[in-house]
């Protein structure tokens, strides 16, 4: 039980010393997830809203599958995304593979479904007063999508909330697109893998404590966001 | 010219058929009461006439012009204020001067809030910064007027605004609202049971039963069972063991409704059956004085009917009716109609 208690005064240590390999790593992390989650909310709330707000054919269809994406195993956005950026694969062009936003594109995969689900799921819940209300006040489409976007902002929080801490969390995505080239594709969680693979169980641990600092921060930031409105 | 022309309107939510009106017009700068019980379909009406649904089928003009939601035509003219408000997350000030914010028209915004806010009785310093959840139901509901009379609307359509309000915030709705029409010239629809308000200030009033209109005044509608009695007719046992009288209904149709127009009102044993006229015996629950007219509305219970019935005021007098006294009503079954 040493190495947990180790873990943690290597953190410390870490953090404080500002060890160029772990701060590597962060700047890696909260680059390739701030770019997945930027991506996953700009496409993924107007996307919940269609969702949730219109009624047509194949909804419930579609409503089960972005479900059913909910689950998809980060190895298999991993292989799959190897697959398309790969130098033989179709987009090998664009020379993405093995660099942070190609970590990005395969993290946005894995947000999507629940930044689309969780906001369909918030309008859907928000009151049948609303559309009427913003009808009568005179509002048109677009405005009434504003409006109940910005009504639902809370479920919409909590959407960016559950897909930051996938995202930040994930490792077979950021391993297999990544790489886990060190001072370049290196994020906190493949690091945390391969320090565990040497037996470096402390510094996996430090590790480890550093991305729930993280996870920490971004969300005393969002809870700030969700107590001011 | 009239404001509003329905011809023909027919509204089905899924297969229901909610509302069926023939012929609707609504006079410019007008007062038009809507009654009838829960489900009667005056919240339908309401959400067609501010051109918030399309009808299933037939068409209602705006001004003469066919309407419809979103048009632009309506869309800054026309306004409901609905039973339960809904008030925008953000403040009371931020609730009222949504609608002009998305009209792009911010001049003199905070004075034009604060005469609002005093127009329905709130002060503007105390309300306008606060929250919308610290309001308590009837000051939601001024704000949610509020947020409406700051359009200087064309028509205010009110779906039983004082119905979940205490009886200052009633009084206030009901006076802000009024005033618009003084104001503006504003046309007003309102679905009410506020007795008072129908009769005392509005220039007709409409009755809803089933989705269906009917002018001359509020139908009373029976369901079965029916069973046959003689002679062909239909009979209904009503709770007390009474039973009233119908013609065999066209095939279809399944709600009798007795015309209240068409009934007559004498003290027990003092009335003389006329020709097939049939009689039922209740007791009067409510009587009201119309505005600027002889008339009284009388309501009379007859077991788990409840017949409104417009009276002359000498009538009414010459019977000595009072809330609790025993009355006849006398009808003739062939002039109960069926839908």
């Amino acid at each position: 039980m040493d190495f947990i208690q180790e873990g943690f005064t290597q953190a410390v240590t870490l953090l404080i010393n500002r060890d160029p390999a772990t701060y590597s790593a962060i700047n890696a992390t909260l680059r390739a997830s701030g770019m997945a989650m930027a991506a996953s909310l700009v496409l993924g709330v107007p996307l919940g809203y269609l969702l949730g707000y219109f009624d047509f054919r194949l909804k419930k269809q579609l409503r089960i599958i972005v479900d059913t994406l909910l689950s998809l195993p980060t190895v298999f956005i991993g292989l799959v995304i190897y697959a398309l950026l790969t130098r033989n694969g179709p987009f090998g062009d664009m020379g993405l593979i093995f660099s942070i936003p190609g970590i990005a594109i395969g993290q946005t995969i894995l947000a999507l479904p629940i930044v689309i689900a969780l906001t369909a799921t918030a309008v859907e819940a928000a009151d049948s007063n609303l559309r009427i209300t913003l009808m009568s006040l005179g509002s048109n489409r677009r405005q009434i999508a504003a409006c109940t976007l910005w009504e639902v902002r809370l479920g919409i929080l909590a959407a960016a909330v559950t897909a930051t801490g996938r995202v930040l969390t994930e490792v077979g995505i950021s391993l297999m697109v990544g790489g886990n080239i060190k001072w370049h594709t290196r994020t906190i969680t493949t690091a945390i893998a391969l320090e565990t693979s040497k037996g470096e169980f402390g510094m996996g641990i430090a590790l480890g404590l550093v991305l729930l600092l993280i996870a920490l921060t971004v969300n005393i930031s969002l809870a700030g966001l969700r107590r001011r409105s | 010219m009239y404001l509003y022309q329905i011809r023909d309107v027919d509204h089905f939510y899924g297969d229901k058929q909610v509302l069926s009106i023939e012929d609707l017009a609504i006079p410019s700068a007008s007062i038009t009461g809507l009654i009838g019980p829960n489900g009667s379909g005056k919240s339908t009406l309401l959400k067609l006439l501010g051109f918030l649904e399309e009808p299933t089928y037939g068409s209602i003009l705006f001004q003469g012009r066919k309407a419809a939601p979103f048009s632009k035509v309506v869309r800054s003219r026309v306004t409901l204020l609905i039973q339960e408000p809904y008030l925008m997350r953000r403040s009371v000030f931020d609730n009222v001067a949504y609608g002009l914010k998305i009209r792009g028209d911010n001049r003199e915004i905070r004075s034009r809030v604060s005469k609002v806010l005093e127009q329905v009785g709130l002060e503007p310093e105390n309300f306008a910064r606060r929250k919308w959840t610290a309001l308590s139901g009837g000051e939601a509901q001024r704000v949610a007027l509020a947020a409406r009379l700051i359009l200087k609307p064309n028509v205010l359509l009110l779906d039983e605004p004082t119905a979940s309000v205490d009886a200052h915030s009633a009084r206030l709705i009901r006076k802000a609202s009024l005033k618009a029409r003084e104001e503006w010239g504003t046309t007003l629809v309102v679905a009410t049971h506020d007795w008072q308000w129908l009769y005392e200030t509005c220039d007709s009033i409409l009755h809803l039963l089933q989705g269906r209109l009917f002018k001359r005044g509020l139908g009373c509608a029976v369901y079965g069972p029916w069973r046959i009695g003689q002679n062909g007719l239909l009979q209904k046992e009503l709770e007390d063991g009474q039973v009233l009288i119908a013609p065999k209904p066209e095939e279809g149709k399944l709600m009798a409704v007795l015309d209240p127009s068409r009934v007559d009102i004498t003290l027990p044993g003092m009335g003389l059956q006329q020709g097939n006229c049939k009689t039922l015996n209740g007791f009067v629950t409510r009587l009201f004085l119309e505005r600027n007219s002889a008339t009284v509305q009388t309501a009379i219970k007859v077991a788990e009917l409840v017949i409104t019935i417009r009276m002359a005021r000498n009538k009414v007098e010459a019977l000595r009716l009072c809330p609790g006294k025993e009355v006849s009503v006398s009808y003739d079954p062939q002039e109960m109609e069926w839908f």
